[in-house]
C-alpha cells in the first residue's frame, strides 16, 4: 500500500519535471536499446543460419581444394567418384563447377551464378523445384538449365509469361529453361552461395562451356555421428596421394555450428561491454537527476519525517522513483531495439523473431540500474536531519 | 502529558557557544490549551522542535506520557512523531503535488493503514475542519486559511496526544487567523485535544487558558 502510494507519487514527480526526466531517460534508452537491438539481430542471424542446417541436415560436408600457386586445377571427376567408392562412410558425392556471368535483359542487369551440377546436388542441398523439373543425370551434355528464384523473377519482370521453355544465352550457347527453384535461405551454412541467382546446368555441359571449368569444391553426404577430425583424416589420406602440394579444407556442419556459436559468444561479450558502458553513463545521468530531485525536495522530506516517515520510507520513495525512471527508459529502449532489429531483418529478408530472453534481460538491467544508481541519492535523502530538511 | 526537565540547547558558532534554551522545565497536562509567547529569537521555535522530536536537546530529559525519550533510535522517534504528535506549521507545509485528502492521509500511510480506511478517516477529519468540499483540490487551488485547515486535519488524523502549532496564524489575516483560533478552541473544548500554540501575537495568547512567556531562552509563567 505504501508501495502503491510511492509509485503514484514517483510518477507524478517525474511528470512534474518533464525536461529533466527526458534528459535522464536518453542515456538509459540508448543503452538498453543498443543492447536489445544488437542481441536481437545476432539471434535472428543465428536462427537464420541454423535454419539452413535444419533443412539440410548436419550430415553434409564440403571439401575444397586449396591449390598451390601456379597450379589452379581442381579435382578430377573420377577422383571424387573414387573417393566415394573407397571411403565407406561417404554415401553420396556432389561435385560442382561454379562460375559467374553478368546478364542483361532490357534495363535489368544482374550477376548470375553459373553452376554445373549432377542430379544428387539438388537432393543434398534440399533444393525444391517450383515449376518444371530439376537437372537429371540423363541431361548430360544437353543445353538445359534450372534457374534460381531471383533469375526467374527477372525473366518475368522482363516480360516472359512462362519461364519454362525460354532460352537464356550464355556465351555462344542458348540454354533452355526446364525448371525453376524455390527460394532458399542463404548465408552461414554449407550450401554454395548464390543459389537464388543461379543458372544450373548439367556438369558435363558446364565442363565444356564455362570459362574456368574446374571442380574446386564438392559436397558429400556422410554417415551421421562422425567427428570432423575423422572426416578430415580420410580426405587428407585419400587426396594427398593424388594431388601433391595441394591442401584440402573440409567443412562440416558440426564445425560451422561451433564456429558460429563461438562468434556469437564473442559478439555477445562485445555487446555486453558496449551496453554496460552506455548503461553506466545512463545510470550516472539518473543519479544526477535524482540528486537534484533530493536537493529540491528537502522540505518535502522534512515534512514527511515530521509526519512520522521512517528513513527507510524516504529511501524507498526515492529508489522507487529512480527505478520507475529507469524502467520507463528500459521499455522505450526495448521498443527501440526491437524496431531496429525488425527493420534490419526486413532489409535482409530474414525471418523476424523477437528475442524474449533479451527483453527480460533488458528490463532486468534497467531495474538494476535504477536500484544501483538510485541508492546513493535515496540514502542521502533518508539521512537528512529532519529539522535541517524542514528549515530549508 | 509532556514533561521537560532542565532542558538545555546550545549551538557552537565558531569559537562562541550560543545557549538557545537555558534550563527549561515545563509540564503540559492532557487537555490543556497552552500558548508560548515571546519575541523572535527567544528560542520558542527550538522549544517546539524539541517538543516535537524534530530536534534533540543538548542536556536535560523529556518524557511523553511518562515515557523517557531516547534520541538514539531514529525509528522509535519516527513512531512517536507519527502517533503522539500533530504538527501545524506557519507556512502549512502541505505537499504541493498531492490533493487535500492525499495530504491528510500521509500520517496513516506511514502507519501502514489501508488506503481505503485512511481515506475515510481523512474525509472525516476534513469535515471537522470544514474542508470536505475541497478534498480533491491541490494546495495551490486553496487560500491560506483553507490550507491551514487542511494541515490541521492532517495533524489530528493520527489522534495524537498533542498538537504543536508553530505560529499557525502568522501568515493569515486577522479574520482568518481568528477562525483558525476558534477551530483550535473548539477542538480543545469538545474533543479535549491538548494544544500548544507558539505565537508572538498577544491577542492569540490571551485566548489560551495558560500562557507561557519566553525570553532569551528561559520561560516565565
Amino acid at each position: 500500500m505504501i508501495f502503491g502510494t510511492n509509485l503514484k507519487e514517483a510518477t507524478r514527480s517525474l511528470i512534474t519535471a518533464k525536461q529533466r526526466t527526458l534528459l535522464a531517460l536518453i542515456g538509459i534508452v540508448i543503452g538498453i536499446g543498443s543492447v536489445i537491438g544488437m542481441v536481437s539481430i545476432g539471434t535472428i542471424a543465428q536462427n537464420q543460419a541454423l535454419k539452413q542446417f535444419r533443412e539440410m541436415g548436419i550430415d553434409i560436408i564440403s571439401v575444397r581444394k586449396e591449390s598451390a600457386a601456379g597450379n589452379m586445377d581442381g579435382f578430377k571427376l573420377h577422383d571424387i567418384r573414387g573417393f566415394k567408392e573407397s571411403v565407406p562412410f561417404i554415401r553420396e558425392v556432389a561435385p560442382f563447377i561454379v562460375s559467374a556471368a553478368s546478364y542483361q535483359r532490357g534495363d535489368n542487369r544482374t550477376v548470375m551464378t553459373l553452376m554445373g551440377v549432377t542430379e544428387i546436388f539438388f537432393d543434398i542441398n534440399k533444393l525444391r523445384v517450383k515449376t518444371g523439373r530439376a537437372i537429371s543425370d540423363l541431361d548430360e551434355n544437353r543445353y538445359f538449365c534450372v534457374i534460381g528464384d531471383d533469375i526467374a523473377d527477372l525473366l518475368q519482370t522482363a516480360g516472359s509469361r512462362t519461364v519454362i521453355g525460354q532460352y537464356l544465352t550464355l556465351g555462344k550457347r542458348n540454354f533452355q529453361v526446364v525448371g525453376t527453384l524455390e527460394r532458399v535461405i542463404e548465408g552461414g551454412g554449407i550450401r554454395p552461395y548464390g543459389l537464388n541467382k543461379s543458372v544450373i546446368v548439367p556438369l558435363a555441359t558446364a565442363a565444356k562451356n564455362f570459362d574456368r571449368p574446374e571442380i574446386e569444391t564438392f559436397l558429400a553426404r556422410v554417415d551421421e555421428g562422425l567427428s570432423t577430425a575423422m572426416i578430415r583424416q580420410a580426405v587428407q589420406s585419400y587426396f594427398l596421394s593424388r594431388y601433391r602440394d595441394a591442401g584440402f579444407s573440409v567443412q562440416t556442419a558440426e564445425e560451422i555450428i561451433a564456429t558460429m556459436q563461438s562468434q556469437m559468444r564473442l559478439f555477445t561479450l562485445l555487446l555486453g561491454a558496449i551496453g554496460s558502458i552506455s548503461l553506466i553513463v545512463g545510470g550516472i545521468g539518473v543519479m544526477n537527476v535524482m540528486l537534484i530531485s533530493v536537493t529540491e525536495r528537502r522540505r518535502e522530506i522534512g515534512i514527511r519525517r515530521a509526519l512520522g516517515a521512517f528513513q527507510s520510507d524516504i529511501q524507498s520513495q526515492f529508489i522507487i522513483e529512480s527505478v520507475t525512471l529507469c524502467c520507463i527508459g528500459g521499455i522505450i529502449g526495448i521498443i527501440l531495439g526491437v524496431s531496429v532489429s525488425y527493420i534490419f531483418s526486413r532489409i535482409n529478408h530474414w525471418t523476424f523473431t523477437i528475442s524474449y530472453p533479451s527483453i527480460v534481460m533488458g528490463f532486468g538491467v534497467a531495474f538494476a540500474v535504477g536500484v544501483f544508481f538510485g541508492f546513493y541519492p535515496a540514502r542521502s535523502a533518508a539521512k537528512l536531519d529532519p529539522i535541517t530538511a524542514l528549515r530549508s | 502529558m509532556l514533561t521537560l526537565e532542565n532542558i538545555w540547547k546550545n549551538y557552537t558558532v565558531g569559537p562562541t557557544q550560543l545557549d538557545v534554551l537555558k534550563k527549561v522545565s515545563l509540564n503540559i497536562k492532557d487537555g490543556e490549551l497552552v500558548s508560548i509567547i515571546g519575541p523572535s529569537g527567544c528560542g520558542k521555535s527550538t522549544l517546539m522542535n524539541i517538543l516535537g522530536l524534530l530536534d534533540k536537546p543538548s542536556a536535560g530529559t523529556y518524557h511523553i506520557d511518562n515515557e523517557p525519550i531516547t534520541y538514539e533510535n531514529d525509528r522509535a522517534l519516527s513512531i512517536l512523531r507519527n502517533r503522539r504528535i500533530g504538527f501545524i506549521f506557519q507556512m502549512y507545509y502541505l505537499l504541493p503535488r498531492l490533493t487535500a485528502v492525499e495530504n491528510v492521509i500521509l500520517p496513516l500511510i506511514y502507519r501502514k493503514v489501508r488506503t481505503s480506511t485512511a481515506r475515510k478517516m481523512a474525509l472525516d477529519c476534513l469535515k471537522q475542519v470544514g474542508m470536505e468540499q475541497r478534498a480533491g483540490h491541490r494546495p495551490d487551488e486553496m487560500s491560506g486559511g483553507q490550507q491551514q485547515r487542511v494541515s490541521i486535519a492532517r495533524a489530528i488524523i493520527g489522534r495524537p496526544s498533542i498538537l504543536l502549532a508553530d505560529e499557525p496564524t502568522g501568515a493569515l489575516d486577522t479574520g482568518t487567523g481568528q477562525e483558525i483560533m476558534n477551530l483550535f478552541k473548539k477542538m480543545n473544548a469538545e474533543a479535549g485535544i491538548t494544544i500548544v500554540i507558539i505565537t508572538h501575537d498577544p491577542k492569540i495568547a490571551a485566548q489560551c487558558r495558560r500562557s507561557i512567556q519566553m525570553l532569551d531562552g528561559r520561560i516565565y509563567e
